[in-house]
């Protein structure tokens, strides 16, 4: 049963429930009026029977009749106070049933794809997608090389500034820098994988760099991060939500401890957090703001 | 572990000091006098007084049933808590005690009134209990130290009457929770006190003022039947006010769970530290995510509004994919 039926038949029992109640008390009510006024009733006939013995038949009758009513009250109380049982029984199942489907929150399903909590992030994936991946402009490169030069003692210096140019280090922009100079391709490749300042994958329009110091890691960066990651659909292995909006990293100290567990989003921190205010750091930088 | 140690070496001790006092008791042979009551010679005319007639005990086979099912009751608590992680087995556990330990059994024997004949069986040599009292109090305070108080959730009358009528629970401020918790010992203190009286003034209060037991029995005193069903409505909004606030073998239990290893635990290892667990606790039983058992009353809502137990965990990424 669901729905209108489930509510009216909790009513139906919920009415049933009061009334048998009212029933009840009405009929203790009658009965507290009633008893004294019978026991006066016998007492006065034991009475009678003591002075003349020919009334004992009425005292006896008068004694039956009154424990029949007695038996009767009883089995109907008891017949009342099972309905008011079953009644309540049917009510208050009823009423949960109905409270439960007002009040269940939708079940949070965390999503693979575009974050649910940052939809203008989602509909930028969609666009994304659609126009495939974007080129890269590669003139920055050309000029940088006629700048830093072509040995191979330039390559850090080059790195640097693609980087600090694109945020990462585009596979395109490396492979025109193995084109137009001296540094061969294994060099690129182990410089930019060592030095972990050096991002091969794009980053997120936001740098979000939890602490994991001491202080914070006591304080809980570890649930901090896995709430991020969940909250932003971060795939494991990766540190980038698929919209690109927020890239979640684990530093090792940001330099407040009393305000931890903490993060910086950009250039905001925020302090003291727990896994329910975490996300709320977050909209210190609105999603697609630079977009 | 030690002081485990000392508290099980503790209830042997009373244990056995009950125990000792039944076979004592069983050795004393029982008569009431009648005295006052016409004798059979001043009646004349060839009357002979009936024999003494007392109600039959209940058959022995029937008590110590009673006691297995008390025992197995709580076995399955613990089990459907601990391994099962079911909301909606317990409340078939809940149902099944108000009816058998509630209506069918009438409220008797229970743990909460016995406290205080088991008080004034070791210190009345006069005073003795069944071995059946002797169980029924003993049992959920040995099952507390290791398991919490899984004889509150589905297996208590009058707790289980409490938890189905509960109906949209509105959390108790802290505070306010705190200090009307004291009132439980203030009453269990008058309640041995009442005990420890002497024979004449003594008091069984705890059965006296029992708010439920006569609602269970469909009679009893109005004022009685009234406070009972004003529990009732009260415990529609505000979880089982009874046990967190009155009742005195709570006292006691939620002493004793405080050494218990196991219990209601909150998924340890894949929580989301969401905090919906302790927001469906109507009794204020989850601090900072974890379960307290001295006041987890064992009702399982925690696992019923948990994203990572039970069928809502289909609804969800498998386990290994969200970190």
């Amino acid at each position: 049963m669901s729905g209108p039926g489930l509510k009216n038949a909790t009513i139906a029992a919920g009415a049933v429930m009061v009334l048998s109640v009212v029933a009840l008390a009405v009929d203790y009510a009658v009965m507290r009026g009633w008893t004294p006024a019978s026991d006066a009733q016998i007492a006065a006939l034991q009475e009678k029977v003591q002075r003349d013995a020919k009334l004992a038949p009425v005292l006896a009758a008068e004694q039956k009749r009154i424990a029949e009513f007695n038996r009767a009250r009883r089995a109907r109380v008891n017949w009342l106070s099972l309905v008011l049982v079953g009644a309540a029984a049917g009510f208050l199942g009823g009423a949960k049933r109905l409270l439960a489907g007002q009040a269940r929150p939708p079940v949070r399903v965390p999503e693979r794809g575009p974050s649910a909590v940052w939809p203008r992030a989602g509909r930028a994936v969609a666009a994304q997608a659609a126009a495939a991946a974007p080129e890269i402009d590669l003139t920055f490169v050309d000029g940088l090389i006629e700048k830093e030069g072509r040995g191979a003692e330039a390559a850090i210096p080059i790195l640097q500034a693609i980087q600090a140019h694109y945020r990462y280090l585009p596979d395109e922009a490396l492979r025109r820098v193995c084109h137009l100079t001296e540094i061969s391709p294994a060099q690129i490749a182990g410089t930019s994988s060592f030095y972990s300042r050096f991002r091969r994958s794009p980053v997120g329009e936001h740098i979000v760099r939890v602490c994991h110091g001491t202080a914070c890691h006591v304080a809980g960066a570890r649930q901090i991060t896995d709430e991020l990651r969940r909250e932003l659909a971060i795939a494991e292995g990766e540190d980038t939500d698929p919209s690109r909006t927020f890239t979640v990293e684990e530093v090792a100290c940001l330099g407040c401890c009393s305000l931890a567990p903490v993060l910086m989003v950009d250039e905001h921190t925020a302090g003291k957090l727990t896994p329910a205010t975490a996300c709320d750091a977050l909209a210190a930088v609105q999603p697609g703001e630079r977009a | 572990m030690s002081r485990r140690r000392a508290v099980l070496a503790l209830l042997a001790v009373c244990v056995l000091g009950c125990l000792a006092e039944n076979a004592q008791g069983q050795a004393l042979h029982y008569e009431r006098p009648v005295e006052r009551a016409p004798q059979e010679k001043d009646i004349g005319g060839g009357y002979v007084t009936p024999k003494v007639q007392k109600p039959l005990p209940r058959r022995a086979w029937l008590e110590i049933l009673d006691v297995a099912l008390l025992a197995a009751a709580m076995g399955v608590s613990v089990w459907i808590v601990v391994k099962r992680r079911s909301r909606r087995w317990l409340v078939a556990l809940t149902v099944a005690s108000v009816g058998y330990f509630g209506f069918y059994r009438e409220g008797c024997v229970c743990p909460i009134g016995s406290i205080q004949n088991v008080t004034v069986a070791l210190t009345d040599p006069n005073y003795h209990i069944p071995m059946v009292v002797t169980a029924t109090f003993f049992l959920p305070l040995l099952v507390a130290v290791f398991y919490g108080r899984a004889f509150c959730g589905g297996v208590c009358a009058l707790g289980s009457i409490q938890e189905l009528v509960l109906l949209k629970p509105v959390q108790v401020p802290r505070r306010l929770d705190q200090a009307l918790g004291l009132l439980k010992y203030v009453y269990l203190a008058a309640a041995i006190w009442y005990a420890v009286l002497p024979a004449a003034q003594r008091d069984f209060v705890i059965c006296r003022f029992d708010p439920f037991v006569s609602l269970f029995r469909r009679s009893g005193f109005a004022h009685m039947l009234a406070l009972g069903a004003g529990f009732l409505v009260l415990g529609m909004f505000v979880g089982r006010p009874y046990c967190r606030y009155l009742c005195p073998y709570g006292g006691l239990l939620s002493w004793f769970s405080r050494l218990a290893a196991r219990g209601v635990s909150i998924t340890p290892n894949k929580e989301l530290d969401c905090g919906l667990c302790a927001e469906a606790c109507p009794y204020g039983a989850i601090e900072e995510m974890r379960a307290v058992r001295r006041k987890c009353l064992y009702c399982a809502r925690c696992y019923a509004a948990c994203p990572r137990e039970g069928p809502l965990v289909k609804a969800f990424v498998p386990l290994g994919e969200v970190r």
